[in-house]
């Protein structure tokens, strides 16, 4: 096997995120499984960088580990100060859970693997452009549609929380 | 020397790999710098704007001021609270110092962009790091199990983040005027013009925003010393303390750059040289935090979020509607 810088960076990279995901996993304070998530976010922000899509990675970072991990904390922070998971414990739930995760990973496993992928460096996925603008173009020229109607359902889901937060304030 | 000043340009192998971390040590230093002159400065100007003098004990004209504060700070007692959240409340400092360091990385400081990542989404990098300082204002002031650091952290991540919109719109001014996210490709395009003057309506925006996002008065609630007595960092003593105002006036002098790199040109100007240039329009960025400071009375709560998100955000939406329609059709 070939030791190529990138897949040097790869490896030490989903290290971090697989141990950033098992401590969320194992850690009992809420707060911490907050910040633990949000680490995870930032490992996955970086191997979008690695793939060469900075754009994704820094909206990963900007989106997920700046504002909907902070929500997150302020949730908890509102709420109760020292929430704490129970302990574990083996019940039919927690079993039928961790048989379908084990079903899941395998699935996914062997779609990837059934996938013939393009060979490393064969593709330049920008085309020659900054990675911007080669997202805008792709964005606005084939997939126009699609990114109104997202565009669309982001203004529904905003003009339902104004609502919901205008109700609230009336009954007061 | 081509591994030295174009490290940014060829693939990572050994010598561009050393070239980094060299760049990366003396982009620390000059922070640091930076940031130890700052607070000299501040004190001082703020004593001549109040008619008094400012520090003038340590050192030629108190010179050597900061560097006793910051001597003191190090060699004081590390107080860490009984009640407080203890792996949080020793973590938060780093949390939100990193990201201030970080950001200095694709702030081209001149002409040869010799410590400058040549980043195609510079403006966006800036903005998403920023936003992760936001959790450790925040962690700081939960860990600290004490009611005033946790209302200042609170106020502080609202602010910051809801203060975050308007700054990122009013960048896209200059972005759709630039045809690009890459701060040395929109520094180019100011070869003409600075971009404050076809932006001014943006600039305005982001002057209110970015002196939101430092926190720094009329926007100081987060440490309004008359009702949180220090907003989040009050449990911090020693050299943690210091970590949060290290990471406060590191900031300022990154927007500092962010703001002559956006709208006065970067390190464009006639007969100086580049990093001269840039360092005068820095500069004239940070008096201009000194002298609001001296000048303004601080805002309330509930004036604050409503300005931003009434007054604000429509501004900067305007001047982007405007700039795209003149782009297109002019």
């Amino acid at each position: 096997m070939n030791l190529h810088p990138a897949l040097i960076a790869f490896f030490i990279i989903a290290l971090a995120i697989l141990s950033a995901a098992i401590s969320f996993l194992t850690l009992r304070k809420v707060i911490y499984m907050a910040l633990a998530i949000g680490a995870v976010f930032i490992g996955c922000a970086a191997v979008y960088i690695l793939l060469g899509a900075p754009f994704v990675g820094i909206a990963q970072v900007l989106i997920y580990a700046g504002a909907i991990t902070i929500l997150i904390m302020f949730a908890i922070m509102l709420t109760n100060h020292e929430e704490m998971e129970p302990p574990f414990r083996w019940t039919l739930r927690n079993g039928a859970s961790a048989v379908f995760c084990v079903l899941l990973a395998a699935a996914l496993l062997w779609i990837i693997r059934s996938q013939a992928w393009p060979a490393q460096g064969g593709t330049d996925i920008n085309r020659g452009r900054s990675n911007p603008a080669a997202i805008g173009l792709e964005l606005f020229q084939h997939y126009t549609v699609a990114f109104e109607l997202v565009s669309l359902l982001l203004v529904v889901a905003l003009v339902g929380a104004v609502m919901l937060a205008q109700a609230r304030k009336e009954d007061e | 020397m081509d591994w030295l000043w174009q490290w940014h340009n060829v693939g990572l192998t050994w010598l561009p790999f050393l070239g980094m971390v060299i760049g990366a040590v003396i982009v620390l230093l000059i922070g640091l710098g930076v940031v130890t002159y700052e607070i000299y400065f501040e004190r001082k100007v703020l004593g001549w704007m109040q008619g008094r003098i400012g520090p003038n004990r340590v050192g030629p004209l108190g010179l050597f001021q900061s560097f006793a504060d910051i001597l003191k700070l190090l060699i004081k007692e590390d107080v860490v609270p009984e009640k407080a959240d203890r792996s949080l409340f020793l973590l938060a400092p780093v949390i939100a110092f990193i990201p201030s360091f970080m950001v200095l990385a694709v702030i081209p400081f001149s002409r040869t962009h010799v410590f400058t990542a040549n980043l195609s989404i510079g403006a966006l990098y800036y903005l998403a790091l920023s936003a992760i300082t936001i959790h450790g204002v925040m962690l700081g002031g939960w860990a600290s199990n004490n009611k005033y650091a946790l209302i200042g952290g609170m106020r502080s991540a609202a602010q910051m983040l809801s203060y975050e919109i308007p700054l990122g719109l009013s960048l896209v001014g200059v972005v759709l005027m630039a045809g690009s996210l890459n701060l040395n490709d929109i520094v180019a395009a100011q070869r003409t013009w600075w971009f404050v003057i076809p932006q001014i309506l943006g600039f305005l925006v982001f002057l209110v925003a970015a002196t939101a996002e430092l926190n720094r008065t009329p926007f100081d609630l987060p440490e309004a010393e008359s009702e949180l007595v220090a907003g989040y960092h009050v449990e911090y003593t020693g050299f943690r303390f210091a970590f949060f105002m290290l990471t406060e006036y590191l900031y300022m002098f990154a927007m500092a750059g962010l703001a002559a790199t956006l709208f006065l040109g970067g390190w464009l100007g006639p007969w100086l040289p580049g990093w001269l240039w840039f360092a005068i329009k820095v500069a004239a960025f940070i008096f201009f935090q000194f002298w609001l400071r001296a000048t303004m009375p601080r805002l309330r709560v509930d004036q604050l979020m409503s300005f931003s998100w009434k007054v604000l955000l429509p501004v900067a939406l305007l001047n982007l509607v405007i700039t795209a329609v003149v782009k297109a059709w002019v």
